[in-house]
């Protein structure tokens, strides 16, 4: 953990103890300090602005009722964004639907004032990630957006480390395999590793 | 499972330590070491280029627009609506219809059970009696009867059915039934005389005159 990572935690957890005192604008503050990492999260999971609100919402009333349990076994950020992936999959099944397969669907994204070249990287990233799961698309997210390691990864999707790994592992694969091709360039060599 | 080729081991490593020094996570000497081998190696550099890529495309920020202030204000406006009931009734609205159907089936069931209980408990007399249970109390008109050892059941059966009378009890421990005059039309007297005229009737008597 870098110390930013530190500082950044050591906040959020005046924060939380502020929220189990019943302390209102420490829940504002932290709303707002995790609305934008959290709705980018949950866009990895469904691309419904309406439902990533109310998720974002279950999560931190969860969280403003649990607070006082809260004791510090992983940082704030594991901790929530365990609470937000949980919320995710309980309000997609609630609902019928499945984290999205076709995640080149298109509503919702792009914001007319992109610049060209976030433009241009968004759709390079869409269309990557159009090759993996929901599962792989999160693991991905938590490493490579959020920088989580695996083991906080594993603690947000309560699942054994050795699955995340493997999750990791495949994401990468076919990452490797079309992200050249996305790029205009021709897929690096491989072989099998026995 | 593929790796990149032409490099064996490095590149194996080189692959495991990217997406840590790429969160900057990584120890300093693994940090050095993978960049030491990205200089020598050019398809470890390109896939560093393009996690690299990844990475930075993974931080923009969400591409769906989501209000911030709005939701803050929703889930204020929540913070302050009245708790909902937690206990049973919420139970009732969230839900699962299974559920409520087993409730009422376990409701019915109860209350089935509780009925029979009730009944079974008023029932104190069965309406049946047993040869083994203690003799009844002979109603008036009624007589003791002993039959010869060697009458047949047949003879019995007629002699009773010929002067209109049932057995309601017996026999004790010398033998002797307690029967009555089935209707109101039978003269016990008369039963009683015939009875006693009876070679097979060793003993008739009312039961009014015992002693």
């Amino acid at each position: 953990m870098n110390e930013s990572t530190s500082d950044v935690d050591s906040r959020d957890r005046m924060l939380i103890q502020r929220m189990a005192a019943g302390d209102r604008t420490a829940l504002e503050a932290l709303y707002r300090a995790y609305h934008g990492g959290l709705c980018r999260f949950l866009s990895r999971l469904t691309r419904r602005a309406d439902l990533i609100e109310e998720i974002v919402n279950d999560s931190f009333w969860i969280a403003w009722r649990k607070a006082g349990s809260f004791h510090g076994d992983s940082r704030v950020s594991t901790w929530i964004m365990g609470i937000a992936y949980r919320c995710g999959l309980k309000a997609l099944r609630q609902r019928g639907d499945q984290p999205i397969d076709d995640y080149a669907m298109r509503e919702g994204r792009g914001p007319s004032h992109d610049p060209d070249e976030d433009r241009e990287l968004r759709d390079w990233l869409a269309k990557a990630l159009e090759h993996l799961s929901a599962d792989q698309r999160v693991v991905v997210e938590l490493v490579y957006g959020v920088g989580n390691s695996l083991e906080e990864v594993a603690a947000i999707m309560q699942a054994p480390v050795g699955t995340v790994k493997a999750r990791l592992f495949h994401a990468r694969i076919k990452l490797r395999n079309v992200l050249p091709t996305l790029a205009g360039d021709p897929p690096a060599q491989q072989e099998n590793l026995s | 499972m593929t790796i990149p080729m032409n490099s064996g081991k490095d590149c194996a490593r080189a692959w495991e330590i990217m997406p840590w020094a790429l969160q900057a996570t990584a120890p300093g000497e693994q940090c050095d070491w993978l960049m030491h081998h990205l200089a020598q190696c050019e398809a470890c550099s390109t896939e560093f280029a393009q996690q690299s890529r990844l990475r930075c495309a993974l931080s923009l920020p969400a591409d769906i627009p989501v209000d911030a202030d709005a939701g803050l204000k929703h889930l204020l406006e929540r913070l302050d609506a009245p708790e909902p009931d937690t206990t049973p009734a919420r139970l009732w609205s969230s839900g699962n219809r299974l559920t409520r159907a087993l409730a009422i089936a376990v409701l019915v069931q109860a209350i089935g059970i509780g009925a029979l209980g009730v009944r079974l408990w008023s029932d104190q007399a069965p309406r049946y009696h047993t040869l083994s249970q203690p003799a009844l109390l002979e109603p008036a008109g009624a007589f003791r009867v002993v039959p010869a050892t060697g009458m047949k059941l047949a003879d019995w059966n007629k002699l009773l059915h010929d002067l209109g009378l049932r057995v309601i009890d017996g026999p004790n421990d010398v033998g002797a039934y307690a029967v009555v005059p089935i209707g109101d039309d039978v003269s016990s007297a008369s039963a009683l005389r015939r009875l006693r005229a009876d070679r097979d009737i060793r003993l008739a008597e009312p039961v009014d005159d015992t002693p």
